[in-house]
Parts: structure tokens; C-alpha cells; sequence
């Protein structure tokens, strides 16, 4: 018996909202899609599941990502993700995703180094952090282009307190050529801006809740695949921003937040999105 | 003359069981904002042998540590545990049983495993009423640097107990 893909994502989606709420909380304590600063301790492991979907103008994809991070010291983390496609798009735009994990299907790992961190209050800090991974592919064929391995670097800045959080950074894709074809390059940069009301600065061990405002631009290269008509050396712009919302408690987290496209520039052949939604549950071990 | 050698004795085993050690630390922690923080800073402490009680407050910015009796905990091995959670150990309030000392014409508070120096800054009438021998203290020990912990604090005397 065939089983509908689309009674296959209600009752997943209903297991992870389900989830969610019993369980309650969310990835680092930053924010969902813009780059953050790791803040693992020595020595400590933290677990993330995250639901994401993507929705273009034609097709809508989703995907469950697994995380596992480990603090070599509080200031050295390693990430290792990997995903399970729910439904791939045919035809997928060039994007990062969350903001530690891809949002194609790639598997990634990836070192997280904070160079500069200067606790300066309670509550308060300045952190930078730099971002260095690689990714493989797990599918062979990614909008009629072969998708090779990737190299992705970042840089990250952020300030941190009880009340206000602010996150800049700025990264860089680039997928290897494979069987002379090669998925587009990805500069982007990120901005969060986030705030807990009075209402949640309750003191720990109580729950605390934060919102953020997040942007992200992203300027994809054109694909080089075979028998293309005209590569051109510019690139799409495209500016999103949207709002995500994290919970913590104790060892648990959980955010969720959704992206809308305000400006899509686009090159010929570039796909054109509607929104990005996510949400994912962590738990520090 | 057997009363003082039974008093002796006992006076001998009683320095020789007695512990010099930390009794209690508030200490103030710099950089941490959330909920896993202090989370992950309290599991961090728990961890540690010798803690009775283990408080942590985000608002307040404090880790609350009441240490058990024969402890053989330092003040570095706690301020190292703030530091590998990725935050920074300032000011601590403390309250310590040791041997003080007169050297170098100043005070020292011995513990088993540290050194606490009578900061100058203590009221003069504090300084005044200190004795060489075993006291029990309260005061707040200066912020030292997370990368440079030795072992060896200023402390400020707030109280004789």
C-alpha cells in the first residue's frame, strides 16, 4: 500500500510540534538562521533535531537535521550534521539554512573557534567567532546540476545580555567541480537583533524565553553544469528576514521562526522562494 | 599534671584532624545569559567533590557554593570550573577557617592548599584584632586573572567570625 507523502508530513509534523511543546526548548541560545558564537563548555555535548522546510514558487522541501557538537575547550567546538530528506526539491536555490546546519542535504562537519570573548557584566559579553567546515553530498544530482563536496568559512561577532543580543557575520560556500559541473558559490551575511521582556527574566532555574529579528542576503553564483546556454559571472541578491523565537529550560531548548524573501534579484534560472520555516529542539548533555 | 597532657593530646589530635579550608563562596560570574549556562556552570560545580550546596542565579550573576566539612576544595579549582563553562570568575565573598601568619609584615590565612593575603584596604580595626594562629574569616577576594590562577588571593577582611 502507497502511503501519501502528504499524510506522511502531517503525522511527522505533528510528532515534532508534539514533541516540541512536551519537551519544550532550542539550538545554542542564539538565534535560528543568522550565525551565532558557540558557547559549549569544555568538555560539553549538545544534541539538536531540527525540522526545516523551504518553500519555492513550484515545490516545497523538508528535511529533519541531526547536530552533535562537543566542546573541545569553552572555546574550540566541533559539529557533525546530517539530515534526512523528508522531500528534496527538484530544482533548490543556493542557501546555508540554519544557522549551523545546511539547509540542503548535505553532511556536514564543521570547527567552531572563538577567538575573542570578553565577559564584561553579568550577563554580558562580546564574542567572535570563526567558522570552518567541510560538507558532502547526499544526493548526486541537485537542480540538474552534480553536486560535488563543499568548503564553507564564516565569521561571526556577537554581544550578549539579559536583556539584549545582537548577532553580525558573514560567510563563504564553494562547492567543488564534479564530472565538470559545479554548483554556485555563496557569499552571505547575517543580522539578529534579539530582546527578553521583563516578563521572562525570571532567575534560573525557571524558564526563559527570547525573540529575535533576523536577516540574512545572500548573493548565490549561477551553476556551471553541461550544454548550459549562458553562465553569467553575476549573482542573485536576495535579502530575507523573519523572526524567530527561543525557549530555554535547564538542559533543553527549543526554537522555532520562519524567513520571508523581501528582495530576490535574481540571475535566469535561479529559483524564486516563498518562506523558510524551522524549528528545532536541543538538549545539552 | 595528667589534666594538661590529656588537654595536650586532645589539643594535637584536634590540630591534626582540623582542616584549614574554604566554608563558603558567592562567587561573581561575568558572561552568562542563559538558562544551559548556568545550567551547564552548576552541573560543572556539582561535579566537583567537597560542595554541600550548589546555587546559581542569572540575575544576580553568582554562583552560591557551600562547601562540606573537610572539603578539599580551592578557590582556584572552583574559579577554573567558571572558566572551562566559558565564563569569567571576578569577585569572590568567602568565608575560610586557616592559619594566619605574620610575615613580611603583613597577613597571611593559610589554607590546606592556598594562600590568602590580609589585603591593606581591610578596616584598621579588623587588622587589629587579628592573631597568628587558627581564625575563621570572612572577606572578599579580589578578582584575579582567569588565564593566571596561582593559588595565591588578596582578600579584603569584612568580618571575624
Amino acid at each position: 500500500m502507497k502511503i501519501p507523502i502528504t499524510f506522511i508530513r502531517i503525522i511527522l509534523s505533528s510528532i515534532l510540534s508534539i514533541s516540541a511543546i512536551s519537551i519544550s526548548n532550542a539550538q545554542g541560545h542564539g538565534p535560528l538562521y543568522g550565525l551565532p558564537t558557540p558557547t559549549l563548555a569544555k568538555g560539553g555535548v549538545n544534541l539538536n533535531v531540527a525540522g526545516m522546510s523551504l518553500s519555492t514558487e513550484d515545490e516545497t522541501s523538508y528535511m529533519l537535521r541531526y547536530l552533535f557538537s562537543y566542546g573541545i575547550t569553552e572555546d574550540l567546538q566541533i559539529n557533525l550534521t546530517t539530515p534526512t530528506m523528508i522531500e528534496r526539491l527538484d530544482n533548490s536555490p543556493r542557501t546555508r539554512g540554519n544557522s549551523n546546519m545546511p539547509a540542503n542535504s548535505d553532511i556536514e562537519a564543521s570547527l567552531w573557534y572563538r577567538f575573542f570573548s570578553n565577559a564584561f557584566g553579568v550577563g554580558k559579553r562580546f564574542e567572535s567567532t570563526v567558522i570552518f567546515g567541510v560538507s558532502a553530498p547526499t544526493d548526486d544530482v541537485r537542480g540538474q546540476v552534480n553536486v560535488g563536496n563543499s568548503v564553507h568559512g564564516a565569521i561571526s561577532t556577537g554581544y550578549a545580555s539579559r536583556t539584549w543580543y545582537a548577532w553580525l557575520g558573514g560567510g563563504y560556500q564553494y562547492y567543488l567541480e564534479r564530472d565538470n559541473e559545479q554548483l554556485g558559490d555563496l557569499p552571505y551575511a547575517s543580522l539578529v537583533v534579539g530582546y527578553r521582556p521583563d516578563i521572562f527574566m525570571g532567575d534560573y532555574p525557571k524558564p526563559d524565553w527570547r525573540i529575535f529579528v533576523e536577516s540574512l542576503a545572500e548573493f548565490p553564483g549561477d551553476n556551471k553544469y553541461i550544454a548550459q546556454p549562458n553562465f553569467t559571472e553575476e549573482r542573485s541578491k536576495k535579502v530575507l528576514i523573519g523572526s524567530s523565537f527561543l525557549g530555554l529550560y535547564g538542559a533543553w531548548g527549543i526554537s522555532f521562526g520562519a524567513l520571508v524573501p523581501i528582495v530576490q534579484d535574481l540571475i535566469p534560472g535561479a529559483v524564486k522562494e516563498n518562506y523558510r520555516v524551522s524549528f528545532n529542539l536541543s538538549y545539552w548533555l | 599534671m595528667k589534666k594538661l597532657a590529656i588537654l595536650i593530646v586532645v589539643m594535637a589530635l584536634g590540630s591534626f584532624i582540623s582542616h584549614a579550608q574554604i566554608q563558603k563562596v558567592d562567587q561573581e560570574v561575568f558572561g552568562m545569559d542563559c538558562a544551559p549556562c548556568a545550567y551547564g556552570l552548576e552541573r560543572g560545580l556539582k561535579k566537583m567533590d567537597g560542595l554541600e550546596k550548589v546555587k546559581v542565579s542569572l540575575n544576580d550573576g553568582k554562583a552560591y557554593l557551600k562547601l562540606s566539612e573537610n572539603n578539599n576544595l580551592s578557590l582556584k579549582q572552583i574559579q577554573d570550573e567558571v572558566k572551562k563553562n566559558g565564563f569569567s570568575a571576578k569577585k569572590a565573598e568567602v568565608v575560610i577557617e586557616g592559619k594566619l601568619i605574620n610575615k613580611n609584615g603583613g597577613f597571611q590565612l593559610q589554607t590546606d592548599n592556598e594562600t590568602y593575603l590580609v589585603a591593606n584596604e581591610s578596616s584598621d580595626d579588623l587588622i587589629s584584632k587579628l592573631q597568628s594562629g587558627t581564625i575563621k574569616i570572612k572577606g572578599i577576594v579580589e578578582d584575579a586573572e582567569d588565564d593566571n590562577l596561582s593559588g595565591t588571593w588578596k582578600i579584603k577582611l569584612t568580618e571575624i567570625l
